[in-house]
C-alpha cells in the first residue's frame, strides 16, 4: 500500500474529470479544466501530451476531443482505502454520521481487510479528558440535525444550556461544524439572527462576535464594525470601508446576524426549521473580520530551541516570521478575541523564550498576569 | 540542463523543503544550504506550482534591511517584516482557522508517471467496468479492438499485477489462465451514501491519515463544506508515510532500524527498536514513535518528523510483553520523557490562588489537563495540584499557563523548581514588573 502513488495524482484526477465529460471538448474547455483543477503549470504538462496523442484517450473530432472512455467511468477502492475506512469503523465518532445498519454493511464488505490503524496504537498524552459523548443518542441526533441544517443554510432552534448554567433558545443558521482534537469536542459555529437595533448598539462592546446582514446577496454582507473605532487595539484587522459603513444606513432594513460558538454537548435539543438563508454565509470572510489589526508581534531568542518549538507550536496561526540577526528572530501572528486567551497561555507556556512586544493590548494581559503573579509570590524560592 | 518537472518521483526530499517552507519561512536562497541553489530554485517553483494560493512571497530590499510581504492570496493580509537577508523569503501562510481541508495533501498529488501508466489507468479499468474476467492477453487485445491502444502484452500484465497489488483490480486463477475483473460494489455504494460523504468530510480534516480521506472525498467528488478542525497541524500530513511504515511494523510486531536527522543540528543518527505506540501531542501537533530499545533496555520517543528511513526487520516474539510493561510505564508519564529509563518518580506540588465559583474554571482546567494529577482544595481559595511522572521537567511548558495564580511550587527535582523560579524572575526583567510595582 502506497501513500505517495500516481494513482491519486492530481493529473489522474483531472484527467478523469475531463474524460468524463458528456460532450466532446474544444482545446479550450480543456485548458480551462487544467487551470481550474491543475497545478500553476500542469498546462505545460499536459496539453502537449493530450496534442500528440502520448495520452491515448481521445479520439480527435475536427477540433473537438472525444473521450474514449465512458462518462460512468469509476476508480474502485484502493487497498489504502478501504484499510482507512476499516479504521475509521473502529473510531466511537462514526456514529455521529452512519446508522448501525451502515456500520454493519461496510464491517462485511471489508472483513478481510486490516486496518490502517487501530485506536491502541496512539496515545494522546495531553488531550482533554471530558471529551463529548459520541455514543448518547440524543447529542447523535442533535449533531445530524445540525449537519442537515448547515447543508441546506436552513435555520434551527437550538435549546442550550450556557457554560453558566444559564437555560438559552435561539434560532441559529448553522455555519459550519468544528471539531478540537485538543478537546475533543464538537462546537456549533453559528449565525444567529439579531435586530438591527441591537447589531448597531453592541458593535464595538463585543469584539468577539461578527455582526454583517444578509442583505441579497448573503456573500457580500457587510460586517457591522464601526470605522471609527480605529485604535489599534480594537479594531479588526480588515476594517470597514467609508462604502460599507454606508451600507449600515439601510441595515435596519435587513437581517442581522451574529456569530456565536457553541459546544454541542451543551445543546438539550435541535429542531429544523423551514426557513432558508438563500446563499451559504462566506465564513471565512467573517472570521477575517474578526482579527485584530495589529498582530501579536514575539520576539524569540533562539535557545532551548525555542525557534523551532514556536513555529511549530504556533503553525495553526498564520504567521509571519523574520530573522533580525543570528540568534533573534520576530514573529507575528493574527488573532482575535476568541482566540486570545488561548493565545496568552501558549505564549506563557514559553516563558522568556518568547518576548511579547506587541501589540499593546496582549503586551499588557501578559503583563496583567505577572503582576498578579508578583504580588503572591514575587520572591526567588 | 534537464526541464523542469512539476511532478516528482521521490517524496522525502520535497517532504523537507515543505517542511521547511511551513515551519522556517524565513529563510532565503542563500540560507537554504543543504542544497544547490538550483535544487532550492527548482524545490521553490515547484511549491509556488502546488500550493500557490498559500505561498507569500517578501522581497527583501537590497539597501535596507525591510521586506515588503507582496504577494498574498485568498485574503491573506500583506504584513511588513525585517530581514537580515537580501533575496526573497518564501513562506506558506496557512491560517488553520480557514480551512475546510490541509493544503499539503496536494504535495502527496504529485507523483509522476509514464504516458503508458496514465493510459493503460484509463483504459484497464474503463474495460473491466462492465464485470468481465479477462486474461492479460485479453486486456491487451480489446484495448487495441476497442480503444485503438496497442501494448505489449507484458506491459498490460505487468499493471494488472501492480492494479491487483493496488487493492484496484481482483485477480483470480480460472484452470490454468490467470484473470483480473474489478469490482465496484463498495464504491458505488458510497457514493449512494451522502452520510458517507459527510464522515469522510470531518475525518479527512480531523484525524490520522486526512490524506486518504480526501483521496476518497476527490473520489465521490465531494468537498468538505461543513467542517473545521480546531488544533489541527497541517504540516504533520508530511509524516504520514514514516507512520504507515511505523503501523506496518507494529501490526508485524516487528523491530525497525531508524534513520534520522536531529531538527536541532541537524546531524544525522540512527537506532533500532521495537516500535510499540505513537504518541501524539493535540498542542504542536507533534507525533513520537515510543519504541524499546533493546541495548539500552528502555524506552525512548523519536520524534517522527526528525525520522528519515525505516526499515523493517525481525519479529520479536516478545512484543505483546513489551506493549504491556509500556502500558504500566505510561502511567507515570507526563509527556514523552522516560527520564533515562530511570524507574525514580519525581513528585510536583502546585499550589494556586483559585477564587471559586468565579474562577472555577481553573480548577476544571486543573482536572481536565492534570492528567492523573489530583487536585485538593486546601482552603478558602486555595487549590493543591499533586503528581508523580518521570520526567517534571515536560510539565514546566503547562505549570507556566497558570502564572499569575501560582502561590508555591515545589518539586522533589530540585532544577525543575529553580528553573521555573529562574524563568519567572527573566520574565519579572523583561517586563520591568518589579519597577512598575
Amino acid at each position: 500500500m502506497e501513500l505517495f502513488s500516481e494513482i491519486y495524482s492530481c493529473y489522474y484526477q483531472l484527467l478523469r474529470h475531463i474524460l468524463c465529460s458528456q460532450n466532446a471538448l474544444t482545446m479550450q474547455e480543456i485548458r480551462e479544466q487544467i487551470s481550474q483543477e491543475g497545478f500553476g503549470e500542469s498546462m505545460l504538462s499536459i496539453i502537449p501530451k493530450l496534442e500528440d496523442g502520448s495520452w491515448n484517450l481521445f479520439k480527435k473530432d475536427g477540433d473537438l476531443y472525444r473521450s474514449k472512455i465512458s462518462s460512468a467511468f469509476t476508480v474502485p477502492l484502493s487497498a489504502l482505502e478501504k484499510s482507512y475506512l476499516k479504521a475509521l469503523l473502529l473510531d466511537p465518532r462514526i456514529g455521529l454520521f452512519l446508522d448501525r445498519e451502515q456500520v454493519e454493511y461496510l464491517q462485511n464488505a471489508l472483513a478481510a481487510v486490516s486496518p490502517l490503524w487501530k485506536p491502541e496504537q496512539f496515545y494522546c498524552f495531553d488531550r482533554f479528558s471530558d471529551g463529548d459523548p459520541y455514543a448518547d443518542e440524543n447529542y447523535r441526533s442533535c449533531f445530524r440535525t445540525l449537519l442537515q441544517a448547515q447543508k441546506q443554510n436552513r435555520y434551527v432552534d437550538i435549546d442550550y444550556t450556557s457554560p453558566k448554567g444559564n437555560r438559552l433558545h435561539h434560532h441559529y443558521v448553522p455555519a459550519r461544524l468544528e471539531y478540537s482534537v485538543k478537546n475533543d469536542k464538537f462546537r456549533l459555529l453559528a449565525l444567529q439572527p439579531v435586530s438591527s437595533s441591537f447589531a448597531l448598539r453592541s458593535r464595538g462592546k463585543n469584539r468577539n462576535l461578527a455582526h454583517w446582514k444578509t442583505d441579497a446577496p448573503l456573500m457580500n454582507c457587510a460586517a457591522l464594525q464601526s470605522t471609527q473605532e480605529n485604535s489599534v487595539d480594537s479594531c479588526p484587522k480588515n476594517n470597514l470601508s467609508r462604502a460599507d459603513a454606508s451600507t449600515l444606513r439601510h441595515a435596519q432594513e435587513t437581517t442581522n446576524f451574529k456569530l456565536e460558538i457553541l459546544n454541542i454537548s451543551r445543546i438539550r435539543s435541535v429542531s429544523l426549521l423551514e426557513k432558508r438563508l438563500p446563499a451559504p454565509a462566506d465564513l471565512n470572510a467573517i472570521i477575517r473580520r474578526t482579527y485584530y489589526r495589529e498582530p501579536l508581534k514575539l520576539r524569540i531568542v533562539n535557545r532551548r530551541n525555542a525557534l523551532e518549538r514556536a513555529m511549530l507550536h504556533f503553525a495553526n496561526y498564520e504567521k509571519n516570521t523574520t530573522k533580525i540577526d543570528e540568534d533573534t528572530y520576530e514573529c507575528l501572528i493574527y488573532y482575535n478575541q476568541g482566540m486570545e486567551t488561548e493565545l496568552l497561555i501558549e505564549v506563557m507556556s514559553f516563558g522568556p523564550m518568547l518576548q511579547v512586544i506587541g501589540n499593546d493590548r496582549f503586551l499588557n494581559l501578559l503583563k496583567n498576569r505577572l503582576h498578579r503573579q508578583y504580588g503572591i509570590a514575587p520572591s526567588v524560592q | 540542463m534537464s526541464d523542469f518537472q512539476e511532478l516528482i518521483k521521490s517524496f522525502p526530499k520535497t517532504r523537507e523543503y515543505v517542511r521547511d517552507f511551513f515551519v522556517y519561512g524565513f529563510k532565503t536562497r542563500e540560507e537554504f544550504r543543504e542544497k544547490s541553489p538550483r535544487t532550492y530554485d527548482n524545490e521553490r517553483r515547484r511549491l509556488e506550482s502546488w500550493l500557490g494560493d498559500y505561498v507569500r512571497k517578501d522581497y527583501v530590499s537590497r539597501s535596507s534591511n525591510i521586506s515588503q510581504g507582496v504577494n498574498i492570496s485568498q485574503g491573506v493580509n500583506i504584513s511588513q517584516g525585517v530581514n537580515i537577508s537580501q533575496g526573497v523569503n518564501i513562506s506558506l501562510a496557512i491560517d488553520s482557522n480557514l480551512l475546510d481541508t490541509n493544503p499539503l495533501f496536494q504535495v502527496w498529488k504529485t507523483k509522476s508517471f509514464t504516458d503508458n501508466d496514465i493510459v493503460l489507468h484509463f483504459l484497464i479499468l474503463d474495460l473491466l467496468s462492465d464485470s468481465r474476467e479477462l486474461t492479460a492477453e485479453e486486456i491487451t487485445e480489446h484495448l487495441l479492438d476497442e480503444y485503438e491502444a496497442l501494448f505489449d502484452v507484458q506491459t498490460v500484465r505487468r499493471k494488472c499485477n501492480a492494479y491487483e497489488k493496488e487493492g484496484l483490480l481482483q485477480k483470480k486463477k480460472v484452470g490454468k489462465t490467470i484473470v483480473f475483473s474489478l469490482n465496484l460494489s463498495l464504491i458505488s455504494w458510497i457514493r449512494d451514501r451522502e452520510n458517507m460523504a459527510d464522515a469522510l468530510s470531518f475525518y479527512q480534516i480531523a484525524e490520522s491519515f486526512g490524506v486518504v480521506g480526501n483521496y476518497l472525498t476527490e473520489k465521490l467528488d465531494h468537498r468538505n463544506q461543513s467542517f473545521r478542525a480546531k488544533h489541527s497541524f497541517c504540516v504533520h500530513t508530511l509524516e504520514d508515510e514514516i507512520l504507515l511504515k511505523l503501523l506496518d511494523a507494529m501490526n508485524g510486531k516487528q523491530e525497525v532500524h531508524l534513520e534520522m536527522k536531529s531538527s536541532r543540528r541537524g546531524t544525522a543518527n540512527t537506532a533500532d527498536c521495537t516500535p510499540l505506540q505513537i504518541f501524539t501531542s493535540t498542542r504542536s501537533g507533534r507525533r513520537f514513535l515510543c519504541g524499546y530499545v533493546k541495548h539500552s533496555r528502555r524506552f525512548t520517543c523519536y520524534r517522527l518528523d526528525t525520522i528519515r528511513t525505516v526499515t523493517p526487520l525481525q519479529r520479536l516474539p516478545k512484543y505483546d510483553e513489551l506493549l504491556s510493561i509500556l502500558d504500566r510505564n505510561r502511567e507515570h508519564l507526563w509527556g514523552v520523557s522516560f527520564h533515562g529509563g530511570s524507574r525514580h518518580l519525581e513528585k510536583l506540588t502546585m499550589k494556586l490562588q483559585v477564587f471559586a465559583p468565579r474562577e472555577q474554571y481553573i480548577v476544571n482546567r486543573l482536572k481536565q489537563e492534570g492528567r492523573h494529577g489530583t487536585v485538593t482544595k486546601l482552603e478558602q481559595n486555595v487549590y493543591q495540584y499533586e503528581i508523580e511522572v518521570f520526567d517534571c521537567n515536560e510539565m514546566l511548558p503547562w505549570i507556566r499557563t497558570f502564572i499569575g495564580r501560582i502561590l508555591s511550587l515545589t518539586c522533589t527535582d530540585k532544577s525543575v523548581e529553580q528553573l521555573f523560579y529562574r524563568d519567572l524572575q527573566t520574565m519579572y526583567r523583561m517586563y520591568q514588573i518589579e519597577e512598575t510595582k
